[in-house]
Order: C-alpha cells, then sequence, then structure tokens
C-alpha cells in the first residue's frame, strides 16, 4: 500500500500526510494509474420533467476514439436493479439508467466512454436526446405554503401554556439551498479484476458504505469489492452517499470489459452529489419578563427531489441546547424537479439553529437584556434538556464567557445602529451552537514489524479532518512506541472496518479503537515477553511500557526486553493485533454534546451594503484536542463555510427553465481568502470522561452551527435591521 | 439559429471601451444581414458535421524536462499534465478558471493551466508543484504550508503554493489584507485561509 509513502520525513509537526499534499504525490480518486484506462463523460438531461422518447447516438459514434455507451436501453446487467421492487429495495436513490423518466434537469441518462477525456467529452456534445415533456416545479418559495406540517417528534408540555407569554417574537426565516463543491469533484475509477470482483478508487468518506452499497448491486461478495479513498479532496456530507455517477462508473466499466474514470464536472456537482436543501422556519418563541423561556413553537420545511425524501430534521436543534417546558415542533418535506439533497456539514442544525439564535437575539433586544446574559441564563448546562439525562460534559457557558472576552464584547454599546465609523456601522453579535456527540463502532488494528515500527490501520477515511495524525497520536500516547516509528494506513476497505467520516463522529469513533488496539499489542507484546522473563506475565496495559526498542514493566522500567530477542525467541514474523470498540453502557446514562460559542464584529457601510467581518472567533468544547492544530484549522475552516452561509452561498434556480444557473465557481460564492478575516479559535480542551477512552468529541459540525446567526446578528446591531433571509446580501441591507 | 447575447446592461454601460461596442455592434449588424435561410443551412451542415481531432507534435518542458509528444490539439495544459504526462499534483477543481486549484508557473509566472491550451505551451518553461522541491528539499513555501498546517484536503494546496510563491515574487505579501487580497482567485473550501495566509507571511518575512 502506497499510501502516505513520504511519512514522518522532512517536519516531524506536520501532519501525516503533509509532504505527501504539499509535493503533489498523494493520490486522489481520479489520479490511480491503471492499465488500459478509458474516460466516461456523462450526459445531462436538459429538461427538468418528462421522459426520454429517443436518444439518438449516430453522430456520436462517428467520433473516433469512443469506445462505448451506456443508456437505459443499452446497458449491461444490474442484478440489484432487475424489477422495480428490488429498485426500491436496494435505497439507492435515482435509479440511474434503469428508467425513462426525467426528475429533474441535469438528470444523468447516458454516458460516453472513450479513449481520451477529450473524446468523450466531444462525443457526449453530440448525444441528441429527444424528450416528451411534462409539467414541472422547482420553486420552493411558490409552493412550500401548500405543504402541510406534521408533527415531527414528540411534544413537550403544552403549547397552549404560554399564550399570554408577555415576551413573544414570531417570525418567519428563509435559508437558500447551498451546495457542498468540495474542491475536489467526485470521481471514480472502476475496474473489474476479474468477473466477480472490483476495485474502486473512489471520492468518497466512507469505503465500507460504498462497498456495502456496490456490492449487493452485482451479487457481490464484499470482500470482492475493494473500495480505496486514500486522499479525499474535502466532503463535507457530499461523500456520505453514493451516488449515481459511481454505479454509472461500475456499469461502464461492465460494458466496455475496461477500467473506466470518470469525473463529474463542476456544473455536475450541482445536481449530482447532494445539496443543503433550501429551507422555510417559523419560529415562535415566548419569555417572561426575567427572560426565561416559556416555551417554543419551530416549524420547518425543506425541499426535496421527487424520487426520494430525505428531511434536513431542522427543528432537531431546538431539543437540545435550552431548557424549557414547552416545546412543539413541525416539518414537511417540499418535493420538487431537483436531485436529491442530503447531509451538509451540520445538517439540519445549522439551518435550526439559525432560526432560534435570530429569535433569541430579537428576544434579547425585545427585554433590553445582553444577549449574552439571556443565552446563559436559558442554556441547560447540566442535563440534556429532553431526556434530562446529566451531560457526561458540557462547557457551552464557559464558551460564552471566554468569547465575548476575545471578542472584547465590552467595547459593544446595547443600542443597536448606535456604532459608526464614517459611512461605516459597526455591530457585534454572537450565537451559539450544540451537536449531538456520537461514536459508532470502529475497527482498528496495529501491524509490529520486527524492527520495531508500527503501523497503524484502520478503513475510515481522512478527508481532511486529520484522522490520520490523530490515530498516530493516540497510539503513541497509548503505546508509548515514538512517533517516528508509527506510520499509519486507512481509507482502504481490506483494512479493520470503520464508519464513514461524517457528522463529526470521526475522530470519537477511530480514537476508541486505537487506544484497544495499543493496549491489545501491548498485552500481545507482553505475553512473548512473558516467555523469555517470566515477570511480564498477567500484567495489565497500564504496567507495560513500549519503547522504540522493545517491551519493560513501569515497576521496573529499565529492565527491558528488546524486540529482537522477543521475535528471534518467538520466531515471529509481524504480529498483528485489531481491536473494535463502541459506544456502550454510558449511552444510557449520560448524554453527549459539543458545542461552541460564535462572536462576531462586522462592519456594514451605509450606502454599499457591503458586510465586512472584522472578527470572528469561535470558542469550542470538543473535549480533549488530540491535535491542537488540525482541530483549530477545522473550526476556522467551519466559520469560513458559515461566513458564506451567512452572506453569500445560494444555488439558483430559474423558475422558468426548471433548472440551476450559475452552476459553477463563478456563479456560485463561497468565501475566497478576502471574504475572511484571520478567524481567533480556542478550545475548552477538558476531556470528556465517558465519551470513549481518549475523551475527544467531535468538532466538524459545531464550528458552522451558529455561526450565521452570530454574523446576521452583528448585522442586526450595525443596522437596526433585522435580516431573517440568508445570504444576507448588499442588496438586502439597503433596500 | 445563431444566437449572440449582450447584456442590455453591458451594452450600455458607458465605461465600456468604444472598440468593443464597435465590434459587437458590427458583429450585431453583420448576423442581422445573414438571410435566415442561409442560417438554417450553417446549422445544418455544423450538426452533421463530425469533426474529428487533430493532433500536432509538441515539445515541452516541464519542470526542466523536455517532452516531445503528439498532442490532441484540444487538450489543455492540465489534462496534458494529469493525463498523459502522470504528474497529478496539478488539480482540477473546476476547469474554467474560476478556482486556482490547476495553478503552475509558465516562464515564472502564476498560470490557470486549464485555460492554457497544451499547443499555447511550445517552447516555454513550465513549472508544477512536482518541480519545485529540490534535491528532496522542499520548497521553503512547501515547509510553510506543513508548519502552519495551511491546508486540510490538501486539493487546493498545489495551486496554493505554486500562487503563493508568486504572489511573494509579485511583491504582494506585505501584509495580511493584501496576501488575503492577492491569494483569492485560490479557492480553499476547507476554509484553511488562516494557514494559508501563516504560511506566505512566514515565507515572505524570512
Ligand atoms: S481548474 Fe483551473 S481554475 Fe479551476
Ligand atoms: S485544503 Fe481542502 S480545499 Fe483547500
Amino acid at each position: 500500500m502506497r499510501f502516505f509513502d513520504k511519512q514522518n520525513k522532512v517536519i516531524p509537526e506536520g501532519r501525516v500526510e503533509a509532504v505527501d499534499k504539499v509535493t503533489g504525490g498523494g493520490k486522489y480518486a481520479a489520479e490511480y494509474k491503471v492499465d488500459n484506462l478509458c474516460y466516461g463523460i456523462l450526459v445531462d438531461s436538459t429538461i427538468p420533467s418528462g421522459s426520454i422518447k429517443n436518444i439518438d447516438l449516430t453522430k456520436a459514434q462517428q467520433v473516433k476514439g469512443v469506445v462505448g455507451f451506456v443508456t437505459h436501453l443499452q446497458k449491461p446487467n444490474v442484478p440489484g436493479f432487475a424489477t422495480e421492487d428490488l429498485i426500491k429495495q436496494s435505497r439507492f436513490g435515482l435509479p440511474i439508467f434503469h428508467t425513462d423518466k426525467i426528475y429533474f434537469k441535469g438528470q444523468p441518462i447516458a454516458l460516453v466512454i472513450a479513449e481520451t477525456l477529450e473524446d468523450a467529452t466531444y462525443a457526449a456534445t453530440l448525444i441528441e436526446v429527444e424528450y416528451n415533456t411534462a409539467s414541472f416545479q422547482v420553486d420552493f418559495d411558490a409552493v412550500h405554503h401548500n405543504i402541510p406540517l406534521q408533527e415531527a417528534g414528540r411534544e413537550r408540555g403544552q403549547i397552549d401554556s404560554w399564550r399570554n407569554a408577555p415576551y413573544v417574537i414570531e417570525e418567519e426565516y428563509n435559508i437558500k439551498s447551498e451546495v457542498h463543491n468540495p474542491m475536489e469533484m467526485h470521481a471514480t475509477i472502476a475496474e473489474w479484476t476479474g468477473e466477480r470482483h472490483l476495485k474502486l478508487y473512489d471520492k468518497t468518506q466512507g469505503v465500507n458504505n460504498v462497498q456495502q452499497v456496490i456490492a449487493p448491486l452485482f451479487n457481490l461478495e464484499k470482500e470482492n469489492l475493494e473500495v480505496v479513498s486514500e486522499f479525499v479532496g474535502g466532503g463535507f456530507g457530499s461523500g456520505l452517499r453514493v451516488w449515481p455517477h459511481v454505479l454509472a462508473t461500475v456499469m461502464a466499466a461492465k460494458q466496455v470489459s475496461r477500467p473506466v474514470k470518470l469525473m463529474l464536472t463542476r456544473p455536475q456537482m450541482f445536481t449530482g452529489t447532494g445539496y443543503r436543501p433550501a429551507s422555510w422556519q417559523k419560529i415562535k418563541l415566548g419569555a417572561d419578563a426575567s427572560g426565561k423561556f416559556l416555551g417554543i413553537h419551530h416549524q420547518a420545511k425543506n425541499e426535496t427531489s421527487l424520487y426520494e425524501r430525505f428531511s434536513d430534521q431542522i427543528t432537531r436543534v431546538t431539543r437540545l441546547i435550552y431548557n424549557f417546558d414547552n416545546l412543539k415542533t413541525e416539518d414537511a418535506l417540499v418535493p420538487l424537479n431537483l436531485s436529491a439533497a442530503t447531509w451538509m456539514r451540520g445538517p439540519g442544525d445549522c439551518t435550526g439553529d439559525f432560526a432560534i439564535e435570530c429569535a433569541i437575539d430579537e428576544l434579547s433586544y425585545k427585554l433590553k437584556m445582553d444577549p449574552v446574559d439571556l443565552r446563559s441564563k436559558n442554556i441547560a448546562a447540566t442535563h440534556h434538556p429532553e431526556n434530562k439525562l446529566p451531560w457526561s460534559s458540557n462547557y457551552l457557558l464557559e464558551c460564552i464567557s471566554i468569547g465575548a472576552k476575545h471578542i472584547g464584547w465590552d467595547n459593544r454599546s446595547p443600542m443597536p445602529n448606535s456604532m459608526k465609523d464614517g459611512d461605516w456601522q459597526i455591530g457585534y453579535g454572537m450565537a451559539v451552537g450544540m451537536w449531538n456527540a456520537g461514536r459508532n463502532k470502529t475497527s482498528a488494528a496495529i501491524k509490529m514489524l520486527a524492527d520495531g515500527r508500527i503501523i497503524v490501520q484502520t478503513a475510515m477515511t481522512d478527508i481532511g479532518t486529520g484522522t490520520g495524525t490523530g490515530m498516530k497520536n493516540i497510539a503513541h500516547e497509548t503505546t508509548g512506541i515514538p512517533q517516528d516509528k508509527i506510520t499509519v494506513e486507512l481509507g482502504n476497505s481490506s483494512l479493520p472496518p470503520a464508519p464513514s467520516q461524517g457528522g463529526s463522529t470521526g475522530m470519537s469513533s477511530v480514537s476508541g479503537a486505537i487506544v484497544e488496539a495499543s493496549n491489545a499489542l501491548k498485552l500481545k507484546l507482553a505475553e512473548y515477553a512473558a516467555l523469555i522473563n517470566i515477570d511480564f506475565r498477567n500484567l495489565s496495559p497500564d504496567a507495560i511500557l513500549l519503547s522504540g526498542k522493545g517491551i519493560s514493566r513501569k515497576e521496573n522500567p529499565n529492565e527491558t526486553v528488546t524486540y529482537a530477542d522477543l521475535w528471534e525467541q518467538n520466531k515471529l514474523d509481524n504480529v498483528v493485533v485489531e481491536a473494535t470498540s463502541g459506544p456502550g453502557e454510558e449511552r444510557k446514562k449520560y448524554a453527549f454534546c459539543s458545542s461552541a460559542a460564535h462572536f462576531c464584529q462586522v462592519r456594514v457601510n451605509v450606502k454599499t451594503g457591503k458586510v465586512k467581518i472584522e472578527k470572528l472567533v469561535c470558542i469550542a468544547d470538543g473535549g480533549k484536542i488530540v491535535n491542537e492544530k488540525a482541530a483549530a484549522n477545522q473550526m476556522s475552516g467551519a466559520a469560513v463555510g458559515g461566513i458564506g452561509m451567512a452572506l453569500m452561498e445560494e444555488k439558483l434556480i430559474d423558475a422558468k427553465i426548471g433548472g440551476l444557473i450559475g452552476d459553477d465557481l463563478a456563479g456560485y460564492h463561497f468565501p475566497v481568502n478576502a471574504d475572511a478575516p484571520m478567524i481567533d479559535v480556542h478550545f475548552i480542551g477538558k476531556p470528556d470522561p465517558y465519551i470513549n477512552p481518549t475523551g475527544a468529541k467531535g468538532l466538524g459540525e459545531v464550528g458552522i452551527i451558529g455561526t450565521a446567526a452570530a454574523i446576521a446578528n452583528a448585522i442586526y446591531h450595525a443596522t437596526g435591521k433585522r435580516l431573517r433571509n440568508l445570504p444576507i446580501t448588499p442588496d438586502t441591507i439597503v433596500g | 439559429m445563431i444566437r449572440v447575447k449582450i447584456n442590455p446592461i453591458m451594452a450600455k454601460n458607458e465605461k465600456l471601451s468604444r472598440r468593443f461596442f464597435l465590434k459587437t455592434t458590427g458583429v450585431l449588424t453583420l448576423l442581422a444581414a445573414i438571410p435566415a435561410s442561409l442560417k438554417s443551412a450553417y446549422k445544418q451542415v455544423k450538426d452533421f458535421i463530425v469533426i474529428q481531432k487533430k493532433t500536432a507534435p509538441l515539445t515541452i518542458s516541464v519542470n526542466k524536462k523536455a517532452y516531445t509528444l503528439d498532442s490532441d490539439t484540444r487538450t489543455t495544459l492540465l489534462d496534458l499534465l494529469r493525463e498523459n504526462l502522470a504528474l497529478t499534483g496539478t488539480k482540477k477543481g473546476c476547469d474554467h478558471g474560476q478556482c486556482g486549484a490547476c495553478t503552475v508557473h509558465v516562464d515564472g509566472e502564476r498560470v490557470l493551466s486549464c485555460l492554457t491550451l497544451s499547443a499555447m505551451v511550445s517552447g516555454k518553461e513550465v513549472t508544477t508543484i512536482e518541480g519545485i522541491a529540490n534535491d528532496g528539499q522542499l520548497h521553503p513555501m512547501q515547509e510553510a504550508f506543513i508548519v502552519c498546517d495551511g491546508f486540510q484536503c490538501g486539493y487546493c494546496t498545489p495551486g496554493q503554493i505554486m500562487s503563493a510563491i508568486a504572489c511573494i515574487k509579485e511583491g504582494h505579501a506585505n501584509s495580511v489584507t493584501e496576501i488575503k487580497e492577492h491569494m483569492s482567485g485560490n479557492l480553499c473550501r476547507c476554509g484553511a485561509y488562516n494557514g494559508i495566509v501563516e504560511s506566505i507571511q512566514k515565507v515572505a518575512t524570512s
């Protein structure tokens, strides 16, 4: 395995894969060298609704270099899609190449395979499709009113009981759809290495997930499908699903009996790999004169496709952060002629939290109370507000007070629209975010070589989160083996199984497995050592010390049995241990969360409506921080995502043509370097006592949950204008 | 039908050069003058002909190594590097000059390789991320990106580093604001901008 092959060279304080990333050596999905490779290009439907009448390949066939096609009329057999029922059971989503129906504009309907990328790209333009068109609807704002709400989760208390609350905020919030747009466009290389053996190099956040989805479609044994995803150019949720293009590539490789590479184009990334659905929300929040929350009524709707229903679970976060007795949550899905939506960084909570945190901010001004104090008064600091379990740890109140100091909250004059500098209005805002800290069952292995080097392995991917480096740090801390003798292998389905990297569970899940595997290694080596020196018998992992050279006991650290002796005496080859670790009884006794407080200072230009984020401070409680630099990077990166959500990101839809416009990186704006200030990140850094053996909680989501609200609240404070729809663009500020 | 779309606001914009205005109105008049029958005949011809690929001999120098090959005339420098020369360090993030992931140096200047046809670099010196380390010794900018953690997923990183080297060389690394401004053609969806700026500051001040 080539992965991370320059680990440990040159700069020890960097990430394990750092050299590969800065030299261009690391291989992302589309970059593997595969013999006899040809190229696939997807052809998309140009209408939003209807069916395919005819696909004419005549012209495309005339292009020299074209090797083959896949359409719903000419395709290899996919046993898992053999009948309508099987298709439904597979829960794959879009039945690509197994229907003549058009559900959305941009739906892949044909695939050209050619010798070169240029040939395939050109031939794809020559495919002529005739359609039966049908009526369509893509306009969320125009139709969501017609869809009735349904109860979303249990009602708490009595909605009627706070009807006469002295302070009530009742407002609506609309957020446009956002697209993940990781910098690496999704790509797959599919190679049938035998009749019943398949190898995929795929951009994904979870190799085992790809294996589980694709293997049954072709009746393959799971072990006979190897999925490789060693370097992943970002995901943010787009890699948590197996998308139609992956299956398309596998089918193409079967069709032409050659390995096929397919990379989506940037416009295809807008319809092919999910998005955060557009949403509407209504919040009714009641409080008494002291600021104590009496109740919340949270309603939400999100758009979804016609061929699968995706709920973003927007009201979930309302059950998480604050204490109050009465809660009613309702939601609804609005099916449209659009591609499937999916989880995007801080899914659901990011959206719901924006509405809640803006409403609370609004309430604070009504009460003439400091927004910091109002939150602190209501935060559920000791127990989960819904199930009443004690938090394993929750330092959100500390996050708030530290954040207030860092931003200089004391410099803020309480009145909105009261701080000015020439044409610029200055404002401060804050918001908090929280995320259920999960953990999933994960396996890891450690392989020790005769020279004392160890290789730490798991199938989990590292999508830029620093998982590999974290694994190495944990293995070093638990075993005592020096860093320069540890290498990491990951992102391959033939390694010990692991869940997908997502929902901020990666580090929390894998860390437990590495600790267990490290302990298993200690015990195994002690067993061998006991055959040489009886004192090593029956030791607990804590009593065993490993070093670069050999094994010793804590009691007598100077007496070492060298690895050389161990190997020699026991005639060892490699020592391999594997361990699995997951959540257990602690989940019944405690509730788990990561949390963050976001503070923001903005300048808003009176004349142009331009918003400049002057300062963005993010203080997070993510338990023990396994790698401070990578963790801070995660947080500041998420905050940058929050700037995008607040000020610019918007998937533009033309209701007349029934499809997207501006579906590239010139039309879809996310923050460039100059849009973000240097972001100020700090951690509480206290290990969570129960979540897993290391005390590390996930961070990826809480970095973005609350950022957009903090910005919107700062804009209100600067201008006195309450903007409840995202993105907040200059025209909405001056308009 | 041939459609030429002119944004009405643009056309009215007085700041637009007179030359551009004359040129575009010229094209419009010309188009209007073509009889409709001829236009549809042209379309039919265009629809009928399947243009076949052309190759041309190409000699280029990448990372001081000379390559002579027969190259598809449609091939961009980016695809040439990634698909034909196995230099996959240069990344494709959009293929349309919108993201900076494909930044390389051509004769020492930063250039978007996805907007550059390979035929255009004939006889020029191309430097990619694979070519900036010296005998296994990392370029100071590569080292700074590691030390300052100037990346997460690493996909924008080669482009960032190539741009960062040029940014300093162009004299645009004198403050955080200036660095941010002159690095804004290189998108990073992971949002690793803190580390990117710190890396450049580190190299600029050393
Ligand atoms: S790939 Fe060239 S600018 Fe995006
Ligand atoms: S490091 Fe992932 S896009 Fe920049």
